[in-house]
C-alpha cells in the first residue's frame, strides 16, 4: 500500500458508495451501513426485525449444508410462499358448493398465470409435509431434541400437527370429487372415536355429510385460523432456538 | 469489569478453548444469510419449474350421491387408512396417531441425557440401531399386511399345485370359479390362519361370546347427558379388531427393544429411541406406500396410482 502514489481524490468507485448508502434516506431504513464489514454485519443482523430471527454469530458446522439439509428453513420458506400464493388465490375462490368449483376451473383456464398460482400453492403443500417430516427426522438423528431443546421439540410436534391440519383442510377448497370423498372418509376417521368421536365429526362437517357447512368450515380453518396459530408457534419455535443457544451441538 | 479481573483464575486452557470457540464462529451475514437466500431462490425455481410442468390434479365437480371407488384420504392419512383395513376403526382413526404423537413428543422426556447431540448419529451402535429398526419395522409391517391379504395361502397353493394349473382354481374369464378337483387348497382345519378375520369368522365361536351383555352400567353416558349404552360385547370380534393389533403395536415393538437390550444392540435409552423411532418412521412410510399404491378398487391389495381417475 505505501509504495503506490497518493489518490488522486475520491474514486468514482467510492462516491457511488457513498452515495448509495452513505444518505439519510438509506439511513433511516437500515440504521448500519453496507454490511461490508463485520461490525456493519453484525449491526444488520441486530438491528432489522426480520433478520433478527438469527443470532449475530453461528458456529461453523451449523453452516454446513448436511448439519440441518436445510428442512426447518425451507419448512418456513415453503410457509411463506404457501400465505403468499394463498393470499392470490383468495382473490378469485368463493367457498360455496354452487361457485367452488367452478373458481378453481377459471384459474386453471382463464386467469393469467392463474393455473400456475394454483399449481404452485398445491405443490408447496405437498412439499411442505414432506419438509417438515424430514426435518423432524434431521433434528431426531442428530439428538438436537435432548436437554434444554426438550421443549422445543414437542412445539414442534404441534407444529407438525398443524401442517397437517392445514394441508387437509386445504385439500377439500377445489370441491371437486378427489376432495369430497378424501375429506369424507378422514372426518368419518374422526367419527369412529368412541362416544365422542361423532359428536366432534358433526362439529367439524357441520353437520351429517360434507357439503356447505364444511366447506365454509375448513375455508375459514384453512385461510385464518390455522395458519395464524402455525405462525404463533412457529414464533415461539424460532424464539426458543435463540433462547436455547442456538442449534444443539456437542457438549 | 471488576469480574473480569477477578475472574484470572480461568485456566489457560479454559481460555483457550473460548478463543477457539469464537474462532470457530462464522458471522450469520454473509455466511448464513447467503446459504438461505440462495436455497430459497433455488428452490423457488425448482417450485416454478415443477408448477409449469405438472398440473395439479382436478376431477370431476364434488358429488355427494357417486362415491368413487376407490375412496381415499389425502395421502398423508393414508397410513391411518391402511391401519383401518386390520383393525377396529377407533384404533386406526384416533387412538394409534393420538398415542403416537403423545409418544412422539414424549421423546426428549424419556431419553434426557445430554450425550451426543448436535451431531448426525455419533454415539456408539447408532447405526445399528437405526438400521435394525428400519429394516424390522418394513418387514415386519410388509409381512402382517400380506397374511392379512392372505398371502400365505396363495403361496402354499402355488407350492403344492405343481404345473400349469397352479393359480386355479382361479377365477374364468366371465369371473365365475373355476372347478378343478385335482386342486390341493389350504388345508380346511387352518381355515382360521387365513387371515386375521378368519380367526373370528372359521372358528365355531359358543354363540353367548358372540353377545356378551354388560348392560348399560359400563358406558355412564348418561351421566354425560347423553343417551343410555347397552353394551353387547361381541368377543370373537374384539379379539380380531382390538385385542390382537393392540398387542401388536405394543407387544412388537417392545419385543424388538427386549430383544435388542438382550443381545447388547440397545443399551442406552438413546439407542433404544434410535431403534424405536427408526422403526416407527419405517412403518409409516411402508403404510402410507401401500395405502397410495397398492389399494384399488375395493382397497384391494393391487398396484394402483391416483391417476387411474383420469
Ligand atoms: C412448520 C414446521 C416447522 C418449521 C417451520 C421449523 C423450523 C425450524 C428451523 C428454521 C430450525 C433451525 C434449524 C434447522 O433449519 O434445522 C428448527 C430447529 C428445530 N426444530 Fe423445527 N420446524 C418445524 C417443525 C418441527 C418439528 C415437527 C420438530 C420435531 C418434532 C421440530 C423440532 C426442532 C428442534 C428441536 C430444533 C432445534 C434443532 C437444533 O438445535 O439443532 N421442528 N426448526
Amino acid at each position: 500500500m505505501a509504495t503506490t502514489e497518493q489518490p488522486q481524490g475520491r474514486s468514482l468507485g467510492d462516491r457511488l458508495y457513498d452515495g448509495a448508502f452513505k444518505n439519510r434516506l438509506w439511513k433511516s431504513i437500515f440504521r448500519s451501513g453496507y454490511p461490508n464489514t463485520p461490525r456493519n454485519q453484525m449491526l444488520a443482523v441486530a438491528t432489522n426485525v426480520f433478520l433478527h430471527l438469527h443470532p449475530t454469530r453461528i458456529h461453523r458446522t451449523h453452516v454446513k449444508i448436511t448439519h440441518t439439509f436445510c428442512l426447518g428453513g425451507l419448512s418456513f420458506f415453503l410457509f411463506l410462499g404457501l400465505t403468499i400464493t394463498g393470499v392470490l388465490l383468495m382473490f378469485y375462490y368463493v367457498p360455496s358448493v354452487e361457485r367452488a368449483y367452478g373458481d378453481i376451473l377459471a384459474l386453471d383456464t382463464d386467469v393469467r398465470f392463474g393455473k400456475l398460482m394454483r399449481n404452485l400453492h398445491r405443490w408447496m403443500a405437498h412439499g411442505m409435509v414432506l419438509t417438515v417430516l424430514m426435518h423432524m427426522m434431521r433434528v431426531f438423528y442428530t439428538g438436537a431434541y435432548k436437554p434444554p431443546r426438550e421443549f422445543n421439540w414437542v412445539v414442534g410436534v404441534v407444529l407438525l400437527v398443524l401442517t397437517l391440519l392445514l394441508s387437509f383442510t386445504g385439500y377439500l377448497l377445489p370441491w371437486d370429487q378427489l376432495a369430497l370423498w378424501a375429506i369424507t372418509v378422514g372426518t368419518n376417521m374422526v367419527g369412529s372415536a368412541p362416544l365422542l368421536g361423532e359428536p366432534n365429526r358433526f362439529v367439524l362437517v357441520g353437520g351429517f355429510q360434507v357439503g356447505q357447512a364444511a366447506l365454509i368450515r375448513f375455508y375459514t380453518l384453512h385461510v385464518i385460523g390455522l395458519p395464524l396459530l402455525a405462525a404463533i408457534f412457529m414464533t415461539v419455535h424460532f424464539w426458543r432456538i435463540r433462547r436455547d443457544g442456538g442449534l444443539a451441538r456437542p457438549l | 469489569m471488576a469480574v473480569a479481573e477477578q475472574a484470572q483464575p480461568a485456566s489457560r486452557a479454559v481460555r483457550a478453548r473460548q478463543r477457539r470457540v469464537r474462532e470457530e464462529e462464522l458471522l450469520v451475514w454473509p455466511d448464513l444469510v447467503f446459504v438461505e437466500f440462495i436455497s430459497a431462490v433455488l428452490f423457488l425455481g425448482l417450485l416454478a419449474i415443477l408448477s409449469v410442468l405438472v398440473d395439479a390434479i382436478l376431477l370431476d365437480q364434488a358429488n355427494p350421491a357417486v362415491t368413487p371407488n376407490p375412496s381415499k384420504a389425502p395421502w398423508y392419512f393414508l397410513n391411518l387408512q391402511e391401519l383401518l383395513l386390520h383393525m377396529h376403526p377407533a384404533l386406526a382413526g384416533v387412538i394409534v396417531p393420538t398415542v403416537a404423537l403423545i409418544a412422539l413428543g414424549a421423546i426428549p422426556y424419556f431419553d434426557t441425557s445430554n450425550d451426543y447431540q448436535g451431531e448426525w448419529l455419533t454415539s456408539p451402535r447408532a447405526w445399528p440401531n437405526l438400521v435394525v429398526g428400519a429394516v424390522v419395522g418394513t418387514v415386519g409391517t410388509t409381512l402382517l399386511i400380506f397374511y392379512d391379504a392372505s398371502f400365505h395361502v396363495r403361496f402354499y397353493e402355488w407350492i403344492v399345485n405343481p404345473g400349469e394349473d397352479r393359480f386355479l382354481p382361479g377365477l374364468s374369464e366371465d369371473g365365475q370359479p373355476i372347478d378343478n378337483p385335482d386342486f390341493n387348497a389350504w388345508p380346511e382345519s387352518l381355515n382360521w390362519l387365513k387371515s386375521l378375520r378368519s380367526l373370528q369368522t372359521e372358528v365355531n365361536w359358543p354363540t353367548e361370546l358372540e353377545a356378551i351383555p354388560l348392560g348399560s352400567k359400563v358406558l355412564r353416558t348418561d351421566l354425560l347427558g347423553l343417551p343410555a349404552i347397552d353394551l353387547d360385547v361381541n368377543f370373537p370380534a374384539m379379539v380380531v379388531e382390538q385385542i390382537i393389533p393392540v398387542g401388536a403395536m405394543v407387544g412388537l415393538p417392545l419385543l424388538l427393544s427386549a430383544a435388542a437390550w438382550k443381545v447388547g444392540l440397545a443399551q442406552t435409552r438413546r439407542d433404544h429411541m434410535i431403534l424405536q423411532f427408526s422403526g416407527f418412521i419405517a412403518v409409516y412410510v411402508i403404510l402410507t406406500i401401500i395405502g397410495t399404491f397398492f389399494r384399488g378398487e375395493g382397497l384391494e391389495l393391487v398396484p394402483y396410482t391416483i391417476f387411474a381417475h383420469h
